[in-house]
């Protein structure tokens, strides 16, 4: 099938199979591989993106559910050289380790901040939950996206 | 002394060393721009996909490949006929064979491989081979495999003992006799999972000189190579690692059969071929942390000294043998380098089993150890009256002992550490446990443990320890830190930028780390026993002092004044009196000018104090020992026996820390996973299948499992690595689980002896106390 997706602000159009998952089509067919998959069944939250700026772990939706809408991806986070406030704050706390979950991390957490730009390290631990990683034990990403929504905030 | 001064005095004039930076490859990371394993391919690219055994233990009568081989996309099957059919491995015993040739030991063992157009035509074929087995008996149980009659999974092992490990040391008989009291304890701790983000996998290339390229994530790319040109039959200089970025491994991606698998592959289909697991693949037929089983007697005297020590460990192997004999030698004796126990006898037996062959994780035994040592340490606290903590000050080790196996301990800052912990946690002022477990109701309860870990380990290969680096300056002036070891994710590279950048007074942002090729990359010993920041650290160090030699000379030269004069500065060379200065940029391009366009390039390599073992496994193995202490305070609900931790403390002693941020990052990280293996998670194995092979059944850690944590460093001088840093990968997983453990007990008042501490396990514990309380009322 033909499918027509908003890509990080851009136009996309595309052949594809309508039974593959959004992140495969992401990843194999656009060749935005910043997605990653990791557990495949919707539980680490490794694949997620923004569809109509909700986080969805793409490992899990079909590519023709996204026909229509918009999608971001971290490759849409930040201009160029730029970063988005939440990019830079993970670099800067050191919330990053081995960063195969941070992506997907990073893009559940701009939803969060989307909707909650005051958001607690009490709603981060609550409202990322879904988001697992290995290696850092969460703190410095709760650290992170605190400070990530002081400066969206400050810069309204 | 004179080093401890220098060290000081040097501190106060440090830029980057003791910096909290970010690391230097975040950004890639960040914005979604690095390339993992998952993200790679290679122009003609094929997948591949392995056949394995669906049964636990039998004969192979048939393999029929016919139907893969017709299915349209199919570029090549293999089956052991296309193996060099030698048994090969990591370790001894040496009993890899690329793909079953006559028998398979486990569900999941690797019986035929498909590579094919695409992924999915490459597992519909693996499904099309049809393999007829003739079942045998299985065994699980590692005391059942000890026994007499049990099944056999290597006739030349009958007694299912994969490897057997003996140490001594002292008359254990005396002092036994010595011991006013005698105590013994059981503990086990279960098979847990690495749970890496990134699943395992490989790119493979054949080429016409008969040898591969290997594109994998692995802790050890020089080392490996011995391993899979043993099993490839090829020569190791024909084996070329190139070590993408890690999304994870924790130990899991040490070595791996599949790089053979797909080399195969490939050679058969001249094309290169992928393989890459799906979580399930990962954790069903993967090569978790193997379950051991701890038996100590331990004689303590009425002052509470330790005087004698029996140990037995039984370590479920699994049916292969990949890192596990030295993890089963960790697991028996290491701890021996923590407390004096004077007299000793440890008797180790790593045994054969119908399971996927484990192999090591962060911790490497030692963390298992300590489990079952420092739940049994407070409990001899609680039975002979002696404060837990006061024990472990009284029997620990401390700078410059020798410990009995002739561990030299050159600095140590255990009582700091367990000086701090008390303090700063509350710990001192702890709740005696309940008599009897409530019956309803939440209660908190606190626990500390302490742990250690060596900073390198003399035996990973045999001929020497130690490493090299080179540390080169480009035409632009950048700094280029080049080594042997990868960076497995936890900031190495960053932490090599800050030591070179210190030496040269560079901005250590600016500095990169070249990726390794074991084509192109000075020789490594590899990123293990946590010798990184320690051993490579150090030889990055002695490498920029070399290179600093080098502008100091040339930058003299140049502007015509003595090298004494010259100083490195905020990158440049400058004139300490004044009149004159040159960049590093400016350097660089002179240096070419003059040798032919040569890169100014500094040479470094580290020998570490470090002894192969005698016969009696005497001698120093490490280049420096670190030590900690870890406070968790947990909440148990006494009706469901579920158990969360909800503060948590860790106190470190890793010498000089060269990165605040890091290093508290690895402690979290560890916490967490020592948390995860105490509390949560198991891999399930029954009839020998793993019941629990994905994350919804297999649940790793999230936000809401792991408390805020306070870290803090205690620094004492060591004089071997990089401005005195030690390790701090290993042991900041080390005491968590046992420190949960103990806050348990504080919690409810009953001991546990194994690991995870389910609800389940802990509401029958809490069950059967309330049981016998109520009986003896």
């Amino acid at each position: 099938m033909r499918i027509r997706i908003d890509l990080n602000g851009r136009e996309v159009e595309a052949d594809t199979v309508p039974h593959r998952s959004l992140a495969s089509f992401l990843r194999n067919e656009l060749g935005l591989t910043g997605t990653k998959l990791s557990c495949e069944v919707g539980e680490c939250g490794s694949c997620t993106v923004l569809l109509d700026g909700r986080p969805v772990t793409s490992c899990l939706v079909p590519v023709a559910q996204a026909d229509g809408r918009s999608v971001q991806t971290i490759e849409g986070l930040g201009i160029n050289t730029q970063m988005h406030p939440l990019q830079e704050a993970f670099v800067g706390q050191n919330a990053v380790q081995c960063g195969f979950c941070i992506p997907g991390m990073i893009m559940a957490a701009k939803a969060l901040l989307d909707r909650k730009p005051d958001a607690s390290s009490e709603d981060v631990r609550l409202i990322l939950s879904g988001n697992l990683c290995r290696c850092t034990g969460y703190q410095k990403i709760v650290e992170a996206v605190v400070i990530a929504a002081r400066e969206v905030q400050r810069n309204g | 002394m004179a080093d401890a001064v220098a060290v000081t005095s040097q501190i106060r004039k440090r830029k980057s060393v003791g910096q909290p930076l970010p690391q230097i490859d975040s950004a890639e990371k960040v914005k979604g721009l690095t390339q993992y394993l998952q993200d790679l391919s290679v122009p003609g690219m094929l997948y591949g996909a392995i056949v394995r055994s669906a049964i636990p233990h039998g004969l192979i009568r048939e393999i029929d490949t016919s139907r893969a081989e017709r299915l349209s996309g199919v570029r090549a099957v293999i089956t052991a006929r296309d193996c060099p059919g030698v048994l090969f491995g990591p370790q001894e015993p040496q009993d890899w064979e690329i793909l079953c040739r006559n028998k398979v030991r486990y569900i999941g063992d690797e019986v035929a491989a498909v590579a094919a157009i695409s992924p999915d035509v490459a597992k519909e074929a693996a499904a099309l081979v049809r393999v007829e087995y003739q079942e045998l008996p299985a065994v699980y149980d590692p005391f059942e495999a000890l026994k007499p009659g049990a099944p056999v999974l290597w006739e030349q092992h009958p007694d299912n003992v994969a490897y057997r490990f003996h140490i001594e040391r002292g008359d254990l008989e005396a002092g036994f006799a010595r011991a006013d009291d005698v105590f013994e304890h059981d503990f086990y701790t279960g098979r847990f999972y690495h749970g890496q983000m990134e699943p395992m996998g490989c790119i493979v290339q054949y080429h016409a000189d008969g040898g591969y390229t290997i594109w994998t994530p692995t802790h050890l790319p020089f080392r490996s190579r011995m391993t899979y040109s043993k099993g490839l039959g090829v020569s190791m200089d024909k084996i070329r690692i190139v070590v993408p970025p890690f999304g994870g491994s924790f130990g899991m991606k040490y070595e791996l059969n599949i790089n053979c698998i797909a080399a195969l592959l490939s050679k058969k289909s001249r094309r290169p071929v992928k393989i890459f697991f799906e979580r399930e693949e990962d954790i069903g037929a993967g090569h978790p942390r193997m379950g051991l089983h701890f038996h100590y007697r331990l004689g303590v005297t009425r002052d509470g000294r330790f005087v004698a020590k029996e140990a037995r460990v039984v370590g479920t192997g699994g049916a292969r043998t990949f890192w596990t004999p030295p993890v089963l030698s960790t697991a028996c004796y290491r701890i021996d380098s923590l407390y004096h126990f004077q007299n000793v006898r440890t008797e180790g037996f790593l045994v054969y089993t119908n399971q996927s062959p484990a192999t090591c994780f962060r911790g490497f035994g030692n963390a298992e150890a300590l489990t079952a040592l420092e739940t049994f340490i407070d409990e001899i606290g609680e039975r002979t009256g002696i404060d837990p903590v006061e024990l472990r000050r009284m029997n620990g080790v401390k700078a410059g002992d020798v410990s009995l196996h002739g561990w030299r301990i050159a600095s140590c800052g255990l009582r700091e550490c367990l000086d701090r912990a008390e303090s700063v946690s509350g710990f001192r002022n702890r709740k005696p446990p309940p008599k009897i477990p409530p019956r309803r109701g939440v209660v908190r309860g606190i626990g500390l443990a302490a742990g250690h870990h060596i900073s390198g380990n003399r035996i990973i290969i045999n001929e020497y320890d130690g490493a090299s680096a080179q540390v080169r300056l480009g035409f632009d002036g950048q700094v280029a830190v080049i080594v042997g070891e990868p960076d497995i994710g936890q900031g190495m590279n960053t932490v090599f930028a800050q030591i070179a950048a210190e030496v040269l007074d560079v901005d250590p942002a600016s500095v990169r780390s070249l990726p390794i090729d074991t084509l192109v990359s000075p020789h490594g010993v590899g990123t293990l026993g946590s010798r990184g920041t320690t051993v490579a650290g150090r030889a990055v160090q002695l490498a920029a002092e070399d290179a600093r030699t080098k502008l100091v000379s040339l930058a003299a030269e140049l502007l015509g004044v003595p090298p004494q004069e010259i100083r490195l500065q905020s990158g440049s060379a400058v004139v300490a009196s004044g009149g004159g200065s040159l960049s590093m940029a400016e350097l660089g391009r002179e240096y070419a000018t003059r040798y032919g366009g040569a890169f100014l390039i500094g040479h470094g390599h580290f020998t570490p104090p470090t002894e192969i073992p005698d016969a009696t496994k005497y001698g120093n193995l490490s280049t420096s020992y670190v030590f900690g202490t870890h406070v968790a305070e947990v909440e148990v609900d006494t009706e469901t026996g579920a158990t969360r931790v909800v503060r948590y403390w860790a106190l470190h002693d890793s010498g000089t820390i060269i990165n605040p941020s890091t290093a508290t990052g690895q402690v979290h990280g560890g916490v967490a996973q020592g948390i995860a293996s105490a509390l949560l998670e198991e891999v399930l194995v029954k009839d020998g299948r793993v019941t629990n092979p994905n994350f919804l059944d297999y649940r790793i850690p999230g936000f809401q499992d792991i408390p805020e944590m306070y870290v803090e460093f205690v620094e004492t001088k060591d004089p071997y690595g990089p401005f005195g840093a030690k390790s701090i990968g290993e042991s900041s997983l080390n005491p968590t689980a046992a420190a949960v453990c103990n806050a348990i007990y504080n919690a409810v008042g009953v001991r546990v002896h194994q690991t995870p501490v389910t609800p389940e396990r802990l509401w029958k514990l809490l069950e059967t106390a309330r049981t016998e309380a109520r009986k003896k009322e």
